[in-house]
């Protein structure tokens, strides 16, 4: 196997391994809360034009 | 007892001592010192034609031992040829009594390795021939020149001599024919690597993107081994993280809430409770529903308060429907429900504290559905599901996962597509621009 | 095994296959011929020119599990080289061709002119001509002519099914095929005849006692 495919294995392990710790404590980067600060208000409306 | 290898002959021409090293299969030699082409297929050598010129400075001597491919070899002929002047390249012959005559190749780009077959190809389609059940796809068709020859050769050579070429390609191998009414010859000619060709005294050229020329036809793509890995990589990676989320996606028992809400009102808050996380570490997902509603919006606030320790955790939530007439017809928008999910909760026991708020839209002009002016009647409750599980499984991380993976292997097909096509535009075969590339050289 | 002794200069002549009636003797070149009472000279042959070919009289080696003996050699010349053809003896008193050329070596049996032909081979049979490309069915194979040469024989050596004088001149045509077998048709103007059989490597015959040639190392095949 080549430099570029271990790399790229290693690559490959690192993302598992964020996966898998991610989804052992209910981590995400997107999530809608967690010890996050307030929404401010919102203005409703359709964006309808 | 060893039989003498060399037979030595004086050129009638210049009278120099000129060493032939295959004797009985040579036709034609060109001494080495004046350059007349001389015919030694008889014992008596004859002057084919006379030259007073000094012999051309080759890269591989003549004479010059190298062993490839476990097989030593000896240069013994060397041609220099071209497509009607242009597109020059070298050949040197190559022999071994034991193992006959081999070519190696260059056009400056690469050395090959060249042997001439002694069953010819079959035919697979248009454009694509076999070779031991291996496939070559049609690259170049031209007419191949001599223009220099120095040394021996087991035919009758001459510059000026004219033969139809073609050339056939897959990655490391070039199938090449050669022809004229007389005689029809195919040679496999083997990409040789860097170190192989040091074998023979010659620093192998710097290989594509380095040398600045379009890579060799039958050049394969240095990314095209790393690319299968990748990809091979690439799968057991989609399927660890498929694996992952069937393990780790799954949901706790929901507890399910309900709130009314009237539009206009203020502010509702309400708490329910209450709910146990038992991980050290999880998500929570809170879905909330509001069916029926329409042209309203309803804030929801949720925080999800640690009885013992009083620490919260805070979404913020949004419930919407719209709907008119206008003169596209019917429209709606918004979704009637929503979930939200908190990352990251600890063990404990908590309280779900709901602030949460309906409001009408007031519409735009006379496509709402609902007359505005003066609208401030007793308007119905809206009733608001809400459902809290602990668990639950971020779709968002799958995916930038997947991005992280997939990024490397698009940029080596990038990288291994860009070698293809400037390998390809080289050919006579190639689709599209290969005729702008030959217009502008 | 026939021991004589030359009609000519008197040393030992050995016939090792019964069905060769030729044998250059090794020392006066004489063609010692066989007939039904003993043997006599056939004239001198000519002296083989130098050359490198790996070859020689007493290599031996295995076709498709058969021992055989290189026994004879005859060197034909063209407008533009030369080639040799060897006669191997096999194990089972079969004889074959081992045509050596451009470095390369094809081993020929010799097939009978019967029966229902290529039209390609009886139109050469009859003394006509062929083109380069023009196809011919051999014992269910597809050849395609490759070569067309008016041949001169050189000189000779060792056993052989003719005599083979220098200057007799004869007709070769090679087939070839996608496969690697191979054909030769071959016309001295009286006689035809037609061998087939397919391209070999040296290494695939399994050589024993191969010419050793100075500054060149004997493959490990042939070791």
């Amino acid at each position: 196997m080549s430099k570029g495919s271990f790399l790229y294995g290693l690559w490959c392990c690192g993302v598992v391994a964020l996966f898998l710790m991610s989804a052992f404590s209910g981590y995400s980067p997107f999530a809608d809360g967690g010890r996050a600060t307030r929404a401010g208000f919102y203005a409703g409306g359709p964006n309808h034009k | 007892m060893s039989d003498p290898a060399i037979n030595a002959i004086t050129c009638p021409a210049c009278g120099g001592t000129v060493e032939m090293r295959a004797a009985g299969y040579s036709v034609t030699i060109v001494c080495q010192y004046c350059s007349s082409v001389l015919d030694v297929a008889n014992p008596d050598v004859r002057i084919i034609e006379r030259y007073q010129e000094a012999a051309r400075a080759l890269a591989i001597p003549l004479g010059t031992r190298g062993t490839l491919r476990d097989v030593e070899w000896e240069a013994i002929g060397y041609l220099g040829r071209s497509e009607g002047g242009y597109y020059p390249w070298e050949e040197y012959l190559l022999f071994n009594p034991y193992h006959g005559y081999r070519w190696l190749t260059t056009d400056g780009r690469g050395w090959s390795f060249g042997t001439m077959l002694t069953a010819t190809p079959d035919y697979v389609s248009h454009g694509v021939l076999s070779v031991n059940g291996e496939t070559y796809d049609a690259f170049f068709r031209g007419d191949a020149q001599v223009d220099y020859v120095l040394g021996e050769f087991y035919w009758r050579v001459a510059a000026g001599e004219q033969v139809q070429t073609a050339d056939y390609v897959r990655p490391g191998t070039m199938l090449s024919f050669e022809g004229n009414e007389s005689e029809r010859n195919w040679t496999l000619n083997e990409l040789l690597s860097p170190k192989e060709i040091r074998a023979f005294g010659v620093d192998p050229p710097r290989p594509w993107p380095g040398s600045g020329r379009p890579p060799l036809p039958h050049q394969p793509s240095p990314y095209g081994a790393n690319l299968k890995s990748f990809l091979k990589l690439g799968l057991i990676t989609f399927a660890a993280l498929i694996f992952i989320i069937i393990l780790f996606g799954r949901k706790g028992e929901p507890q399910a809430f309900t709130m009314a809400l009237t539009p206009g009102r203020e502010a509702i808050s309400q708490s329910f409770g209450p709910i146990m996380l038992p991980r050290p570490r999880q998500a929570v997902t809170i879905s909330a529903e509001a069916p029926g509603i329409d042209n309203l919006w309803v804030d929801i606030d949720y925080a999800l308060v640690d009885r013992k320790t009083q620490a919260s955790y805070e979404a913020y939530g949004l419930v919407e429907h719209y709907s008119g007439r206008d003169s596209d017809g019917a429209w709606s928008e918004g979704s009637r429900d929503k979930t939200t999910k908190l990352a990251v909760v600890p063990a404990g026991t908590y309280d779900l504290v709901v602030d949460a708020s309906a409001s009408r839209w007031s519409g735009s002009g006379s496509s709402s559905s609902y007359a505005t002016d003066g609208w401030s009647g007793s308007e119905p409750s809206v009733s608001l599901d809400i459902r809290i599980a602990p668990g639950g499984f971020f779709l968002s991380n799958f995916w930038l996962a997947l991005i992280v993976v997939i990024v490397p292997i698009g940029f080596l097909l990038w990288r291994h597509a860009s070698f293809e096509t400037a390998r390809r535009n080289e050919s006579d075969f190639a689709a599209s621009d290969s005729d702008d590339d030959e217009d502008d050289e | 095994m026939l021991s004589v002794n030359c009609p000519n200069c008197g040393a030992e002549v050995v016939f090792r296959s019964p069905a060769l009636p030729v044998k250059v003797c090794d020392y006066c070149r004489t063609a010692v011929t066989r007939i039904d009472d003993g043997v006599r000279a056939a004239g001198e042959m000519a002296v083989l020119p130098f050359d490198v070919s790996p070859i020689r009289i007493g290599t031996r080696g295995r076709f498709d599990g058969q021992g055989f003996d290189v026994i004879g050699r005859v060197r034909w010349g063209w407008s533009d080289g030369a080639w040799n053809e060897w006669l191997l003896l096999f194990a089972d008193g079969r004889d074959a061709w081992l045509g050596e050329a451009m470095g390369q070596f094809m081993l020929l049996f010799e097939k009978p002119l019967e029966g229902s032909l290529a039209r390609v081979v009886s139109r050469l049979a009859k003394g006509g001509d062929a083109t380069i490309g023009d196809k011919a069915m051999i014992d269910g194979i597809d050849y395609q002519v490759a070569d067309i040469k008016d041949a001169v024989c050189i000189a000779c050596e060792g056993e052989l099914p003719f005599t083979a004088p220098a200057g007799w001149k004869v007709k070769s045509v090679d087939f070839r095929s996608n496969t690697g077998a191979c054909a030769s048709f071959q016309h001295d103007g009286t006689e035809a005849s037609l061998y087939t059989g397919r391209y070999v490597t040296l290494a695939e015959l399994h050589p024993q006692d191969l010419r050793a040639l100075d500054g060149w190392t004997i493959p490990s095949f042939a070791a």
